[in-house]
């Protein structure tokens, strides 16, 4: 008689079906950064609790990306490091792309009925994506919506950006992980990684607020560092990156045509690893997630942005009709004076404004 | 006035501002007119009042500077100061 056990969430339901010795997990839905600690959570639980073998049923499973990968790379490896093994069954022709391309499956065994049909599917989806490299961000956006089912425009653009990473850890000799950083409500956090390493790589960064993403992220300017032993730039980030196994890196910033909005992050674990090839597809890999960034910012972040242009109108009117009552002077006047003593102070309108503000205020001395 | 609608539109270019991106930064110091106004103040299909027209030059001057290149565009009280 089989035990059938249901556990998920809203994008993720994970069926665990036990008959006799035999164990399959089906999976319904989107694998990805937040629904994967559910299927890690289960398999996690079943390994630990002593099956040896497993079958992970992928047939519905719409979309997976590399926090997926990251779950079936623990649980193939602790059964085969206990004497079993795993068993992917009916995986799309996607989910086999990103497994072919990360080499996971090599480690996992394939039980599809139809295991012709879908690897003749996958060379196609491979050819696909190796086009994609040099196509247009907005055709591979599309061609994921094709893929996946599309959830909101950020979890879209997290996938888009993640797929680049996938292809730029393929196509980039001796990259061993790949991250996009990315400012989003002012804060800079990774949006899409390879690996667990490099997320923590990024998560140093983030920690230590130095090193070559959140330079790259903050400055716009490209970061290689050949030979992370001889870097004495980021004193706090090197020896955490070095204690990682990383040994050279390269951070491209991802650019909105008003700013530098995040970095594409390439980690090796070999010195010099980059030289002239990697960089020109480094900044192939960096102008699509660009793209993809700019097509989304549109959007997404107008409300935030009028928002924030709200309250600068608002403090720029309030110094406005501080300088009217000080200067006797009409309200356009006042505005050509804030502007001109703005430049002058080398401040934006609205921080020199700011300042004109604070100015009037009891704390404020000086009057 | 042809002078300045040129101005303003090639630092538009300079700066590789949008013409979305430019009226935000426009609202965001001020400005009142619509994003199709603005469009028409740098193709010279509309003049700008002396005011819009610093707005305009405000906004573009913060993303020169914010790229490192000061403030190229003239504000139009700086006629009346001479250079020190």
């Amino acid at each position: 008689m089989p035990r059938v056990t249901t556990v998920h969430s809203s994008e993720l339901a994970v069926e665990v079906c036990i008959d006799g010795g035999r164990l399959a997990v089906a999976v319904r839905g989107e694998i990805d950064m937040e629904s994967a600690p559910l299927l890690r959570t289960v398999m996690r639980g079943l390994i630990d609790g002593g099956h040896k073998t497993a079958v992970l049923d992928f047939e519905n499973v719409s979309f997976m990306d590399a926090a997926g990968i990251g779950v079936i790379v623990e649980a193939a490896g602790r059964l085969t490091a206990a004497g079993g093994s795993l068993a992917i069954r009916s995986a799309p022709p996607m989910t086999l792309l990103v497994l072919q391309i990360t080499r996971v499956s090599e480690l996992v065994q394939f039980e599809n009925p139809d295991l012709a049909v879908a690897h003749a599917a996958v060379d196609q989806t491979v050819e696909d994506a190796a086009a994609m490299i040099g196509r247009e961000p907005v055709a591979i956006v599309s061609d994921l919506v094709k893929v996946g089912s599309m959830v909101t425009a950020t979890a879209l653009v997290d996938r888009a950006l993640q797929l680049v990473t996938v292809l730029a850890k393929a196509a980039i000799d001796g990259a061993d992980g790949v991250s996009v950083s990315l400012e989003r409500h002012e804060r800079i956090s990774t949006v899409a990684w390879s690996n667990d390493t490099v997320l923590q790589m990024d998560l140093h960064q983030y920690q230590t607020g130095e090193g070559p993403c959140v330079d790259a992220a903050n400055t716009g300017r490209g970061f290689h560092i050949d030979s992370l032993a001889d870097e004495d730039r980021w004193p706090a980030f090197v020896p955490r990156a070095m204690e990682e196994g990383i040994a050279s890196i390269l951070s491209t910033p991802l650019t909105t045509p008003a700013r530098s909005v995040g970095a594409l992050n390439i980690y090796s674990n070999s010195e010099g690893a980059f030289g002239e090839p990697q960089m020109t597809l480094a900044g192939l890999f960096a102008e699509q997630a660009s793209g993809i960034i700019t097509a989304s910012l549109t959007d997404q972040d107008a409300g935030t942005r009028l928002a924030q242009a709200l309250v600068d109108r608002e403090v720029i009117a309030q110094a406005q009709g501080v300088l009217m009552g000080r200067n006797h002077v009409s309200a356009v006047d006042a505005a050509g004076q804030l502007f001109s003593a703005a430049r002058a102070a080398e401040l934006t309108v609205s921080q020199y404004a700011a300042n004109v503000v604070a100015s009037t205020e009891p704390e404020a001395s000086g009057e | 006035m042809s002078d300045t609608v040129d101005v303003l539109e090639r630092a538009r270019l300079d700066t590789g501002l949008t013409m979305t991106e430019l009226w935000f930064r426009y609202f965001a110091v001020g400005g009142m007119s619509t994003a199709l106004e603005i469009d028409a103040y740098l193709y010279g299909a509309l003049v700008a009042t002396p005011h819009n027209r610093d707005l305009l030059a405000v906004a573009l001057n913060e993303r020169f500077f914010e790229l490192g290149l000061d403030h190229p565009v003239a504000y139009s009280n700086d006629r009346e100061i001479d250079g020190d």
